[in-house]
């Protein structure tokens, strides 16, 4: 099954410039993006981004085991986002950025650490897709957990609908 | 494919080849217009095609339809065939996904284009391509002409650009509903519009240009409003003065939030 996430330039453009920007103790940003899904043949699925919600300072927690950590409130918040965007089925997305050009993907720490979110985003939003989409300075990755799964599609590529296109694969044949 | 293949357009730049292969194009409309429009594409290195005219190729498209010869009239071959005939013929590994038939039949492949190419007679059939443009998100670049009037006829046409999250054909004054009532009163039906071949070449080549310049951003503008307006008599093509005047600063038609599979309402 195809999985494709697309976003505009705007939008893009939007999240790297929030995410660049220095935190007063954290070493990394993360943002909420939020998705809906769309149809493409034999089953593919596309996932349009809709908006992005950029993490207030003081909803960081100190934790020098990992680049950022988001505490209770930003989590709260992201709960009542995605309850509310259920009559759209409108699913939430972590992003972060790696600060290196190329293809991207889950640190070992990122895998550890973001998939426990899904399970909850899934109990209120049972409808919506919810995942990760991890950038580089040029490339991102990306995967989806689609309603009632319990593991990800990983996204075949992203794409930026601006100019110019950004096209980022991920080397899964298409 | 040799290293001589694009050396020609090298200055569009170092990746422009990758990424022109990436991209993913779809064509409704393989007429007067889009024929054109292949035809540049897959020279230029396109590699992924979505297409879709469900037409036979008859003698009176012959004054216009770019690869269509007198024995495709003969043999009844499909606009369809003749566009993949192109294709490979210059891309023989390029990955095509062609449909004799409606778009709206068969709208899921559609989707998978970054950037789509209208060239249909209706404004209704513009207007529906528009708006699945904008709820799957991919660049809409609408290309038509017309012949009004007499002594002397006037060639007119326009090329649009219609990105997510930029102005809409609607903004540009192009789709109106007076226009879209009008046709509908006739049943929806455009009519035999006057083509010629000249016209939509200068149309098409003007279309894949800007296509060119949103794969590879050789040009370094940033994204436009584009409605570029064709006069035929005097061979100028220029911003649309509608454009021009225009003082809106976003689309009211469609939100950002307007995307994907529609989901039903709980009443």
């Amino acid at each position: 099954m195809t999985v494709e996430i697309r976003m505009t330039g705007s939008q893009y453009d939007q999240i790297h410039r929030d995410l660049a920007r220095p935190h007063p103790f954290a070493a990394e940003r993360i943002g909420f993006v939020f998705g809906r899904t769309g149809s493409l043949a034999n089953g593919g699925k596309l996932v349009l981004l809709t908006r992005y919600h950029s993490i207030p300072d003081e909803q960081y927690v100190e934790d020098e085991t990992v680049g950022a950590r988001i505490g209770g409130d930003a989590l709260t918040w992201a709960m009542q986002a995605v309850y509310h965007g259920r009559p759209a089925r409108e699913g939430i997305f972590h992003v972060h950025v790696h600060p290196h050009k190329g293809k991207t993907g889950m640190s070992l720490i990122d895998r550890h650490e973001i998939p426990k979110l899904m399970p909850g985003f899934q109990s209120v939003g049972r409808e919506a897709a919810h995942g990760i989409i991890i950038l580089s300075r040029d490339h991102g990755a990306g995967w989806v957990w689609f309603p009632s799964c319990k593991e990800p599609a990983a996204a075949h590529g992203v794409s930026v609908i601006g100019k110019p296109l950004g096209i980022f694969e991920v080397g899964v044949g298409r | 494919m040799s290293k001589d293949r694009f050396s020609r357009q090298s200055f569009l730049g170092p990746d422009s080849e990758a990424r022109i292969a990436r991209c993913t194009v779809g064509v409704v409309g393989l007429g007067g217009g889009g024929s054109h429009i292949v035809q540049q594409l897959a020279h230029i290195g396109f590699q992924r095609f979505v297409i879709y005219d469900g037409d036979v190729v008859e003698d009176s498209n012959l004054n216009r339809l770019v690869g269509a010869t007198s024995v495709d009239v003969a043999a009844e071959f499909t606009k369809l065939y003749v566009a993949k005939r192109m294709i490979f013929g210059l891309q023989p590994h390029a990955w095509v996904r062609g449909f004799a038939g409606r778009w709206q039949d068969n709208p899921e492949p559609l989707r998978e284009c970054q950037i789509v190419f209208g060239c249909v007679d209706s404004y209704q059939g513009r207007h529906e391509l528009e708006v699945s443009c904008r709820r799957y998100m991919m660049h809409y670049i609408d290309i038509g002409m017309d012949v009004h009037g007499e002594n002397p006829p006037v060639i007119g046409g326009q090329v649009i650009l219609s990105s997510p999250g930029g102005l809409c054909m609607r903004c540009m004054g192009f789709l109106t509903d007076e226009k879209m009532t009008e046709e509908a009163k006739r049943y929806g039906k455009a009519g035999a519009r006057p083509q010629v071949v000249w016209a939509n070449g200068v149309l098409a080549s003007t279309a894949v240009g800007l296509a060119v310049d949103l794969v590879t951003g050789w040009t370094g503008r940033p994204l436009p409003n584009v409605y570029l307006s064709y006069d035929g008599n005097k061979g100028t093509v220029k911003e649309s003065a509608t454009l021009r005047h225009l003082n809106l600063a976003a689309c009211p038609h469609y939100s950002e939030g307007d995307v994907g599979d529609p989901v039903p309402v709980e009443l």
